[in-house]
């Protein structure tokens, strides 16, 4: 009985569907989606290439001054991220002693480039 | 009826053309309400005839050793069948080409289908649809003899074997739905089983045997199969209508001939949509059942209940319609 | 009656994941079958070994989607017994919290497997739309719906804060609510009990005798569950109870997969209310002295057993995983002896296979027992001699 109770009330009220893509799916805040960096807060230090579980991160020769825990000093290198190796795992975010890679909660899942990277 | 409106009748309306539209149209609301029962959207009003129109233009995929132009003519054969059943149904009142016998003919055009299918399993040779072909004329030998039971108990009682005589004879007393319930509860159920729908949709079992006698139709001989079981559909619930629900005629006269068949029309539409709804329920709320199990329910409770209801109408016509 | 050879899969729409089953039937009656499962080997303990313990967690967690935060766990509960490091309990209680609704999650999806199974798509329908709670609650948690990787070597990487058990308590109540309705709907429901009762009976002795594990165990009558028997994490804290049947048939496993969702809620509920505080991790050294660890843990499915031999550096030296399903196929071959083909599926699902977590092995040569190293190339040309040599005869 409960199943036909149940039938007919889901027969005269809204679908639970998410009409997407004219309706958006809410994301959380704590979504770990897309990796991006943040130019001016890398020191250089490659943690998170060391750390990555898919090798997908390479650090490349780029000279910048940058202000880290109140001194200034000057990196050397910079991580570059191939997006379709990425796994979304955030341990580089996790690692990260400065902020200058991070995980935002932006689907990220398609594309036709397969080389593309995040710089 | 004169030529040419015979022609029209026949061809468009309410005939071929008329038949392949409602049997769209029947589709696209079940599909919509099992999916809203489901909580879901479910596809737009055109889905049915988009679907046709693709698998009609989809390559035919042929095996080795396959009898090509018979599994080319077989779903026409169906859909031949079908159709032909269809023109004996009343839908705008009494059918233009009633005769004595009708019935019996309707009820035999509408097991074609589901011989046709064995037909295709057997032809296509394929594990999974010869299992399916065999599954499908096991559940005919099962479900047959109660639907047909169930059906000719309205022409004992109102002592002809036209449909149109039957529809007639409810206009003046009641509806075969209040006279006889355990013949109107067995026909629903032998044609939920006909049209190879949950819980009877053994022989298409997909989890089970992949696809049944439909794993090797492809293209067009799939889109024509599955119009021509819609059309079934059609036809089985608008049969059910007219023999248990009264049909398109009213109890009383409507004078303007072209206004009662306009509201013959809208009685016979609301009637078999009526019969679509107790269908699509059914199928929602159950899941498959086995052919040994079906087997068991079938003579146990389907063929006594459609016995007891023929016993039933024979005492009464005996007492009432008098010695 | 002629006998008849029906291949159930490698592709099948009643397999999720391949694996072939070659049957033999007279008429609807099962005569005898074959089983070959490795479908999906990917060589995940070699690529094990070669990563250190902070890159190794998030490679476990992608052996299985449904049972991530299984392998994850009993991996660095193995590790942390080796390099003796005590977890704090704060961290405890994360890890059995996203365990418990993990076992939720997986329930729910077995449940509607199995409706599907039967052509039941509405309960299928319904129980995969309350089960987007439960994925919600762990996307807001931990940050992703399948593969968490909420746990490294040491605690949990991510902290629960007072907003989100808030509104965590919520949805619990709403799932309570549909969880009590699916147990109503099973119970009363007559297709289903129809298709369910009676069928892949397995006794208690065949279940002991051919090493079934989990659920499927437990439906049987034996009184087995390492939550209780070999307490981790936080389940000796934690009031509940093991839930067994003693049907043994795929009716009983229901009955004890819904009692199991029940208590994970309970659970869950109890880890929110008295979360403990402090630190959610430690830090813990680069390498781990030689040790040999057997970790066990209840995964959805069953018990899921690793061995790890570490060897004083910063990798493993051998990871070897033995999953729930693996221990489940023979009962399958055995308990489908005598049934029908339409139960085929029905019995299959009933041990919720798991088949990305099945194929740790691959038999190369049953003959001679050498093992060796094989190129990308040669293993193809092995691999298609194998298909069209031995299995198509």
């Amino acid at each position: 009985m409960s199943f036909l109770r149940e039938m007919m009330e889901n027969l005269l009220s809204k679908p639970c569907t998410i009409l997407y893509p004219v309706e958006k799916v809410p994301i959380p805040e704590a979504f770990r989606g897309q990796v991006r960096i943040n130019d001016e807060k890398c020191i250089g230090c490659s943690r998170c290439s060391l750390v990555c579980p898919s090798v997908c991160i390479t650090m490349v020769a780029d000279a910048k001054e940058i202000e880290f825990k109140g001194k200034k000093l000057v990196r050397k290198k910079r991580p570059e991220v191939k997006l379709f190796s990425c796994v979304r795992c955030g341990l580089c975010a996790q690692y990260c002693p400065s902020d200058g890679i991070v995980m935002e909660n932006v689907l990220s899942c398609s594309g036709t480039d397969c080389e593309v990277v995040v710089k | 009826m004169d030529a040419p409106l015979l022609a029209i009748y026949i061809l468009i309306f309410p005939g071929f053309l008329f038949l392949a539209a409602f049997a769209f149209f029947l589709e696209f609301l079940d599909r919509k309400i099992t999916a809203r029962m489901q909580h879901r959207v479910g596809p737009p009003f055109v889905q049915p005839f988009a679907d046709y129109i693709k698998t009609l233009a989809k390559e035919v995929i042929d095996l080795k050793g396959v009898d090509r132009k018979a599994l080319d003519a077989a779903p026409l054969l169906a859909m031949a069948a079908v159709m032909t059943a269809f023109l004996y149904v009343p839908i705008i009142g009494r059918s233009p080409l009633a005769f004595q016998g009708d019935l019996a003919v309707v009820l035999y055009l509408l097991t074609l289908p589901t011989i046709i299918l064995f037909i295709i399993g057997w032809l296509s040779r394929n594990i999974f649809a010869t299992m399916g072909g065999v599954r499908a004329v096991t559940q005919m030998f099962i479900y047959e003899v109660p639907f047909f039971l169930a059906l000719i108990t309205p022409a004992i009682m109102v002592g002809s074997w036209s449909i149109s005589d039957i529809v007639t004879w409810q206009q003046h007393n009641l509806w075969f739905a209040v006279l006889q319930p355990i013949g109107f509860i067995v026909a629903l159920i032998g044609l939920q089983a006909k049209l190879e729908r949950t819980p009877f949709d053994i022989p298409e079992a997909e989890t089970e045997i992949v696809a049944g006698p439909w794993t090797e139709l492809t293209g067009r001989r799939l889109a024509l199969m599955h119009l021509a079981l819609d059309m079934a559909m059609v036809t089985g619930c608008a049969l059910v209508a007219a023999v248990f629900l009264g049909g398109p005629l009213t109890p009383w006269t409507i004078t303007p001939d072209w206004f009662a068949g306009i509201v013959g029309f809208l009685l016979f539409l609301v009637k078999t949509l009526l019969v679509l709804l107790i269908l699509s329920s059914i199928t929602v709320a159950s899941g498959r059942i086995r052919i040994d199990q079906l087997n068991d329910m079938g003579w146990k409770y389907l063929a006594s209940a459609a016995l007891i209801q023929i016993g039933i109408v024979l005492m009464m016509n005996y007492l009432w319609v008098g010695a | 009656m002629p006998e008849v050879h029906i291949p159930i899969g490698p592709q099948h729409p009643a397999l999720k994941e391949p694996v072939n089953f070659k049957v033999v039937v007279e008429g609807e009656k099962i005569v005898s079958l074959d089983l070959d499962i490795s479908y999906t080997h990917r060589g995940i303990e070699k690529a094990a070994e070669q990563r250190d313990f902070i890159r190794v967690v998030p490679l476990l967690a992608r052996v299985c989607g449904i049972c991530s935060h299984s392998h994850t766990t009993a991996f660095v509960k193995g590790i942390e017994e080796a390099m003796k490091i005590e977890v704090p309990a704060r961290a405890q209680y994360i890890r059995t919290i996203v365990a418990e609704m993990e076992r939720m999650h997986s329930h729910l999806l077995w449940l509607g497997v199995a409706a599907h199974e039967i052509g039941f798509n509405t309960l299928f329908m319904w129980t995969w739309r309350d089960r987007e709670i439960i994925q919600d609650m762990l996307e807001e948690m931990t940050g992703n719906r399948v593969v968490y990787g909420i746990n490294e070597v040491g605690g949990v990487r991510r902290d629960l804060t007072p907003a989100l058990i808030s509104r965590s308590f919520e949805h619990l109540t709403k799932l309570e609510d549909r969880l009590a309705k699916y147990v109503d709907m099973v119970i009363s429901d007559e297709t289903l009990k129809m298709r369910f009762c009676g069928v892949g009976k397995l006794t208690r002795e065949e279940a002991l005798k051919y090493g079934t594990v989990g659920p499927t165990a437990r439906a049987s009558g034996v009184d087995y569950d390492v939550r209780r028997d070999e307490p981790y994490l936080a389940y000796a804290e934690v009031p509940w109870k093991v839930v067994t049947d003693t049907n043994g048939d795929v009716y009983g496993r229901t009955l004890v997969r819904i009692g199991e969702m029940q208590e994970s809620l309970k659970i869950v509920r109890y880890c929110l209310e008295n979360l403990p505080g402090g630190l959610i991790s430690v830090p813990a050294p680069r390498t781990a002295p030689a040790a040999e660890i057997l970790s066990r843990i209840e995964a959805p499915r069953g018990e899921l057993v690793q061995f790890i031999r570490t060897n004083n550096t910063d990798k493993v030296e051998r990871l070897d995983i033995r999953t729930p399903t693996l221990a489940n196929w023979t009962s399958v071959a055995v308990s489908l002896v005598n049934q029908n083909i339409a139960d085929i599926p029905v019995i299959v699902a009933a041990i919720d296979p798991c088949m990305s977590c099945t194929s740790r092995i691959t038999v190369m040569n049953r003959k001679d027992t050498k093992t060796c190293v094989m190129t990308w190339d040669e293993l193809r040309k092995h691999g298609r001699n194998l298909y069209q040599k031995e299995w198509r005869a």
